[in-house]
């Protein structure tokens, strides 16, 4: 873990990536791509174009053809699984389209989950958990379980877990993509305000032209590489 | 009449004599029987009653029944078989004594008999053939001689049932030289054997549930032995005849395997009492007829002559069955052989034929 | 669309129709087996019992006198009477056969099938001869079978402390099976074995068209006190109680089984609506009323079902057959001596048992196809999650408490017609309420371990199944319904097992004890020079024999014990308090107290020695396992006067102190009359006990396997839930991997889920077993056998059992969890990427 005088390393910072698809056909190749600390990308594309495969890829649950991702200075290559998984708990935070909400835990335990996996006392990861619900605007409601809310309530919920932690970098895969336009704007703007509060950098993929009007940058995945996108 | 009744009525049963022939007056067991001797004098009533010690003894009623106007030949006939169950044993159930009792009944409307059967060790007041006077019980069968002399004779079963008084008319018959009656070439092949013919019949035939009165004339022969048939002999005819005029006709003959007489005997007793004998030669069963079992395709010569020979010369009786079928088919259990009531022309009585359908094994 | 379901769910499928199967299979098996052992005990009966219309039967095996046999024969109504001498025989070998004492004139018309026909052709001797020969003996084939003897060969018989060499003559055709049969002629049997101006038996025919009824009272009001009718349907009526106890409960086992199956059903059933959510969501917004959801689900109870009991009908024939010939009759339960019966079909009972297969996996759909109806077609559609939140369309609690509350009222109930239906009903209320209540059980367990600051995966498991204790329950609903039963019998076999081994030191406190072959007996000379001898400090001398009390029961055990200044009572396993009275004091075996509803105080009549003893009292109860239709012990002077017989057959003897039982024995024959020593028999307390236990093993052997199988069907129906449930939380562990979960702290976390859900498992089986027990114990096996015990728990049983379940459970999340696992995290949650 870099640490010292040194200037911080970028959350993000991928060189020359290159992956194509198990059967043969090249995805992308000498794909680049570097963010600033709090920096918000929005990565758009034409479906099948490789975006999710590019988020696996930083994640860290797959690997790459050719090239090199770093996260936080971190060479994913030089990781194996378990230091992956480790990395992935400690500095990247998550919020899928279908939320993920786990139905047996309470809203304040689903929160909190990054919390207790990184061995943190449960009474305090509940604490937190429940102060990032505040955030995301579901004061009071952590000891609710998640049958008992709605989905854009779902995603609020996803925010805050994928935020708890404070994490480096936010990986969003279509995070409006089950939710109706208005509350899509909402839980948008909520995204990038609770982004910008906690200085974590993220990569949103989405085919929302809205949600994309929200990120700092919007790139288009092609098979060269992403290209800026011109409005 | 004749042992070879007896050994039918065992092999009816199920039974034969325990002992082997050869063996006739004493079984292996250390019973041994009363042998038959010319000389005895019969006495009666006490002759009536059974002779225990003798092997087989039987009281063989045959006789002509008027019911409904119609003739109806029938036949009740008690056996006593002495066994050679070991004397020593004080049981209660020793099987020492074995009664036997048989009825049959010959209706023309039928065209077969109608039978049934009865038989126990004796014992318990249900089976016993009483000494001293006639008195056989079988469970619910009887057949006992009354203070006055008359015979009372029950019996039935499932298709039928006789309740019958016979009253004698004549006095006792005595076969053969004074009751003593040979049967056969050796010397100890005999019998004691009397006959009462011309019973007065009444009484009631029950069928089918319903109780009809008849009338009608039968012939009783009580006959006791120890000894066995030849062992030529396969069968056995006997003829029993009341004849119209109160004379009585007696003929029996002892056959081997080629149908040929080893024994034959017998009496005529004319109205007036008068009694001639026959001996070997005097008898002689001759064939009109035959009729074929479709049962058991057994022949049976049911039409026949008996020609005797009497001091008067010689005489036919022209015997014609009642109807043909009266085999009797006692099987699996027993033999099978012709019973059956007979008519001749100015006479009645029963004709009895055995060994036809297989020689009987002794 | 339901193929496709059950094709894609193969596993469960299975799993649900092979428990229906088993449980339909079993009950089948057990009850065609008890109808072939039935038909062909009955079948023995009638044998022995030929065609008889009405039988006399002798109270005790000393027989009644035969003056009864002329009074009986002469009654109006009666056509035929056949008088019988019964005796139990053995040969030299040891061979023991019913002897029978005919008189065959009479037997032929009442009891045909009792006569023989002689081999033909074999010496010249025909079946007349054989008829009335006295030293001839007709042999059952499985009398020749066993004596190893051919027609012609002699045989020497003992019965009644008698011995005679017969012949044997012929073979009784007309007896099949096992049964080993030997008949003699009745004067023969008189006089040879002791038993002139008696008899034991007497079989009438009746005229064709008389009054039953009317024949049966004048019979009745003729016969002595040591005689009996009995009439074919009151044999099989004791023939049926005999067993009829024993039959029940593994009817009972088997039905458990099949209830087992219905639970597994139910969990299938749920975990396959759960799966189809979104399906049947589309097909409502696609137009398929509700109604139709509820349908379908239940026209797949009714295919599982019938698919499962047609599999059963067929496994129950196939497990009859091979019961029927490597158990016998009686599954081991001892009823049935000898006897490998035909396999007795009957088409009706298989019709209701298969029936019963198809409604218990219809009632398990019930509740799958109500949840398939209510499933709100938008939400579902919407969420596209396989997972439903758990709280609602819950049964209120209350539920399994009315459940729990009526199986304890149901416990106190008494038996109908000798069959504890009600205790029964009071397990399966319990089961019913203790199933239902599982998931607040599992909460309740779970809240402790929840404010533990455990390590994420353990942590992650207990959140989960506090969180959703139906889907616990689901899974374990099936595994707690077999555990639970399972424990209840084996905790009632192992206070049985515990209570006969003390109750057999009670009862057997001498060192040795000396019985005599049937028939055989010690006169006073013979008893005091065995007393005298050297080794022996105390001898009691015993004679037993049996006495039928009521027709329609099997004869009670009579038995003259005790010293002459010792009192009977003394030493026996007595429960509850004395009783002083007037009279003879007898004591009476708790079956008997029960069976003739007897109390210490009360005073009681015998038929002893052909007169009705009056003046008897009951002075106390003993308890007895030894026989279920009663037993009644007197003192040794009582016998003595009441019977003027002063023979004994059986001994206690304590030895010296420091002697050697064996060498002790052969000292003790030897002080024997020449003629008894041969047939006496001694045995150690240590040798009878023994035998008692193996015997009582082998009666519950079965019971065993049949429990072994509801557990293995139990656990396969958790190995089965788990992996459904655990394949459907694929995307769950797709997000987990995403957060930052290892995967082999999933596979830890599956793994406790398991071992948690076994564990509550396990205890929720042990405490509903231990309940369900105590009806067994209290209330079944009184009412069923007339006996009582003390409770005793098998301890490393149970553990062991609850070890079991918690690593298969755990074993099969983990399995389960290999499966779910193999797919990458990427597409776990790709669906919706």
């Amino acid at each position: 873990m870099p640490t010292g005088p040194t200037p911080p390393a970028p959350p993000l910072l991928i060189s020359d990536l290159a992956k194509s698809v198990p059967g043969g056909r090249l995805l992308f190749s000498d794909l680049a791509l570097q963010l600033a600390p709090g920096e918000i990308v929005a990565v758009m594309g034409e479906s099948g174009v490789g975006k999710s495969t590019l988020l696996n890829l930083v994640a860290g649950l797959d690997r790459p053809d050719a090239g090199r991702i770093e996260i936080d200075g971190v060479d994913l290559a030089a990781l194996d699984d378990d230091a992956r998984t480790g990395l992935r708990r400690d500095r990247i935070g998550f919020v899928f389209q279908a939320f993920h909400i786990l139905p047996h835990l309470t809203l304040a335990q689903n929160v909190a989950l990054p919390l207790i996996l990184a061995r943190r006392r449960e009474t305090e990861a509940l604490i937190e958990a429940n102060a990032m619900l505040d955030r995301v605007g579901l004061t009071g409601r952590g000891a609710d379980f998640p049958a008992q809310v709605s989905g854009g309530e779902m995603q609020r919920i996803a925010l805050a877990r994928a935020l708890v932690h404070r994490p480096a970098l936010v990986l969003a895969d279509e995070p409006t993509g089950n939710l109706d336009p208005q509350t899509a704007d909402v839980i948008l703007s909520l995204l990038c305000e609770r982004l910008r509060a906690s200085r974590a950098a993220a990569v949103i993929v989405t085919h929302s032209e809205r949600a994309a009007a929200a990120a700092d940058r919007v790139l288009i995945l092609t098979s060269r590489g992403l290209v800026a996108h011109e409005h | 009449m004749i042992p070879r009744r007896a050994f039918a009525a065992l092999l009816a049963a199920g039974l034969t004599l325990p002992a082997a022939p050869g063996h006739a007056q004493e079984s292996p067991g250390g019973v041994s029987f009363a042998p038959v001797r010319p000389g005895r004098r019969l006495s009666f009533p006490t002759d009536h009653g059974a002779h225990p010690d003798f092997r087989t003894e039987w009281w063989y009623v045959t006789g002509w029944l008027q019911a409904d106007g119609q003739p109806i030949g029938f036949q009740i006939t008690f056996f006593r078989i002495r066994t050679a169950a070991d004397p020593r044993n004080p049981s209660a159930f020793s099987p020492r004594q074995v009664i036997f009792a048989h009825a049959a009944i010959s209706d023309p409307r039928v065209g077969r008999l109608l039978h049934a059967q009865r038989i126990a060790r004796a014992g318990f007041g249900l089976a016993e053939a009483k000494v001293g006077d006639m008195d056989l019980v079988l469970d619910d069968w009887r057949l006992r001689r009354t203070a006055n002399g008359v015979l009372r004779a029950q019996a039935g079963g499932e298709e039928f049932a006789l309740n019958l008084t016979l009253e004698p008319t004549q006095p006792v018959l005595l076969q053969g030289q004074q009751g003593f009656s040979r049967k056969g070439p050796g010397a100890d092949q005999a019998s004691y054997y009397y006959s009462l013919p011309h019973l007065k019949v009444s009484g009631a035939l029950v069928r089918e549930g319903r109780r009809r009165p008849v009338t009608g004339e039968a012939w009783l022969d009580q006959e006791w032995s120890s000894t066995l048939l030849d062992a030529r002999a396969v069968g056995w005819d006997w003829a029993g005849i009341n004849l119209d005029d109160g004379a009585a006709l007696t003929a029996f003959q002892v056959r081997d395997g080629q149908g040929q007489a080893v024994w034959a005997g017998g009496s005529l007793r004319a109205a007036d009492g008068g009694l001639t004998t026959f001996g070997p030669g005097d008898v002689r069963f001759a064939t009109r007829r035959q009729w074929r079992s479709p049962r058991t395709a057994a022949l049976y010569p049911i039409a026949r002559d008996i020609q005797v020979r009497t001091p008067q010369g010689a005489r036919i009786w022209r015997l014609e069955p009642l109807f043909d079928d009266q085999e009797l088919d006692s099987r699996p259990v027993g033999p099978v052989y012709w019973e059956g009531a007979v008519r001749t022309e100015g006479g009645r009585g029963y004709l009895e034929l055995t060994g036809y359908d297989a020689p009987l094994a002794l | 669309m339901v193929i496709g379901e059950w094709r894609a769910q193969p596993g469960r499928t299975l799993a649900a129709v092979l428990a229906i199967a088993v449980g339909v299979g079993l009950g089948l098996a057990i009850h065609l087996v008890n109808r072939s052992a039935l038909d062909e005990f009955a079948g023995a009966v009638r044998s022995v019992s030929g065609a008889a219309d009405l039988q006399v039967q002798a109270a005790s095996s000393a027989g009644f006198d035969e003056g009864l046999y002329p009074i009986l024969a002469r009654l109006e109504g009666v056509a035929v009477a056949s008088p019988v001498v019964e005796l139990r025989a053995l040969t030299d070998d040891g061979v023991a056969l019913t002897l029978l004492g005919l008189d065959p004139l009479r037997a032929a018309s009442v009891t045909p099938n009792l006569l023989g026909r002689p081999a033909a052709g074999d010496g010249g001797g025909t079946a007349a001869e054989a008829v009335f020969d006295l030293d001839a003996v007709t042999l059952s084939p499985a009398a020749l079978q066993q004596t190893g003897l051919r027609v012609g060969d002699p045989i020497r018989l003992s019965a009644a402390g008698q011995s005679a060499t017969l012949r044997v003559a012929g073979v009784l055709e007309g007896i099949s099976g096992d049964r080993a049969l030997g008949v003699i002629d009745i004067a023969a049997a008189q006089w040879r074995f002791g038993q002139l101006g008696r008899l034991q038996r007497l079989d009438l025919r009746l005229t064709a068209g008389a009054d039953r009824g009317a024949v049966e009272r004048a019979v009745q009001s003729k016969l002595p006190a040591e005689a009996a009718l009995v009439t074919p349907q009151s044999e099989m009526r004791r023939t049926e109680s005999l067993s009829r106890a024993y039959r029940v409960n593994l009817q009972m086992l088997a039905l458990v089984a099949l209830l087992t199956g219905g639970f597994l059903v139910y969990s299938a059933q749920t975990l396959s609506v759960t799966r189809r959510r979104p399906q049947f969501a589309l097909l409502r917004v696609l137009g398929l009323p509700a109604r139709g959801m509820l349908s379908q689900v239940l026209i797949e109870g009714v295919v599982l079902g019938v698919a499962g009991a047609a599999l059963g009908v067929a496994l129950g024939v196939g497990l009859a057959e091979l019961a029927l010939r490597l158990l016998g009759g009686d599954l081991g339960g001892g009823y049935f001596r000898g006897g490998r019966p035909p396999l007795a079909f009957t088409p009706v009972a298989m019709a209701v048992i298969f029936s019963l297969g198809v409604a218990i996996s219809v009632l398990g759909s019930l509740f799958p196809a109500l949840q398939a109806e209510r499933i709100p077609a938008a939400v579902a559609l919407k969420t596209g999650s396989g997972e439903t939140p758990d709280a609602a369309g819950q049964p209120p609690p209350w539920i399994s408490l009315t459940l729990l509350a009526a199986g304890g009222l149901a416990a106190l109930a008494p038996p109908l017609g000798g069959v504890p239906l009600f205790g029964y009903g009071a397990i399966a209320l319990i089961l019913a309420g203790g199933v239902g209540a599982m998931p607040w059980l599992a909460r309740g367990l779970l809240s402790p371990l929840r404010r533990l600051n455990a390590p994420p995966p353990l942590a992650l498991a207990i959140a989960r199944l506090w969180g959703a204790p139906r889907q616990a329950a689901v899974a374990l609903c099936g595994i707690v319904a077999s555990t639970s039963l399972m424990v209840a019998m084996a905790v009632m076999v192992t206070s049985f097992r515990g209570s006969v081994e003390d109750w057999l030191i009670q009862i057997l406190p001498a060192d040795i004890y000396m019985r005599l072959e049937p028939g055989l007996a010690l006169d006073p000379a013979a008893q005091a020079r065995l007393a005298a001898a050297p080794e022996a400090a105390a001898v009691e001398f015993r004679q037993s024999f049996s006495l039928r009390l009521h027709p329609d029961r099997p004869p009670v055990q009579v038995s003259a014990r005790g010293g002459p200044g010792t009192s009977a009572g003394e030493g026996l396993p007595l429960v509850g308090a004395q009783a002083t009275g007037e009279g003879l004091p007898v004591w009476i075996s708790e079956p008997m107290a029960r069976l003739y509803d007897l109390r210490p105080g009360d005073s009681l009549d015998l038929p002893i020695a052909s007169e009705m003893q009056e003046g008897l009292f009951v002075a106390g109860v003993w308890r007895d396992y030894s026989n279920q239709f009663g037993a009644l012990v007197m003192d040794q002077s009582a016998y003595t006067t009441l019977t003027g017989d002063p023979g004994r057959a059986e001994a206690a003897i304590v030895l010296r102190p420091g002697l050697e039982p064996a060498s002790a024995i052969a000292a003790l024959r030897a002080r024997l009359p020449d003629s008894l020593a041969p047939g006496a028999d001694f045995a150690e307390p240590r040798e009878i006990r023994a035998v008692a236990l193996r015997i009582f093993d082998r009666s519950f052997a079965v019971t065993y396997a049949l429990e072994a199988i509801a557990i293995l069907v139990g656990l396969a129906g958790v190995a089965t839930t788990f992996s459904a449930q655990t394949l459907a939380r694929r995307k769950e562990f797709g997000m987990l991997r995403h957060v930052g979960v290892r995967r082999g702290q999933i596979m830890q976390m599956l793994a406790a889920e398991g071992a948690l859900l076994g564990a509550i498992g396990a205890l929720a089986g042990l405490t509903l077993g231990g309940v369900m027990s105590q009806v067994l114990i209290h209330v079944v096996n009184p009412q069923s056998f007339n006996w009582t015990m003390e409770t005793r728990l098998p301890w490393p049983l149970l553990a062991s059992l609850a070890a079991a379940l918690v690593a298969t459970s755990a074993g099969a999340a983990v399995l389960a969890g290999r499966g779910a696992l193999a797919d990458s995290a990427v597409r776990a949650v790709r669906e919706d990427w």
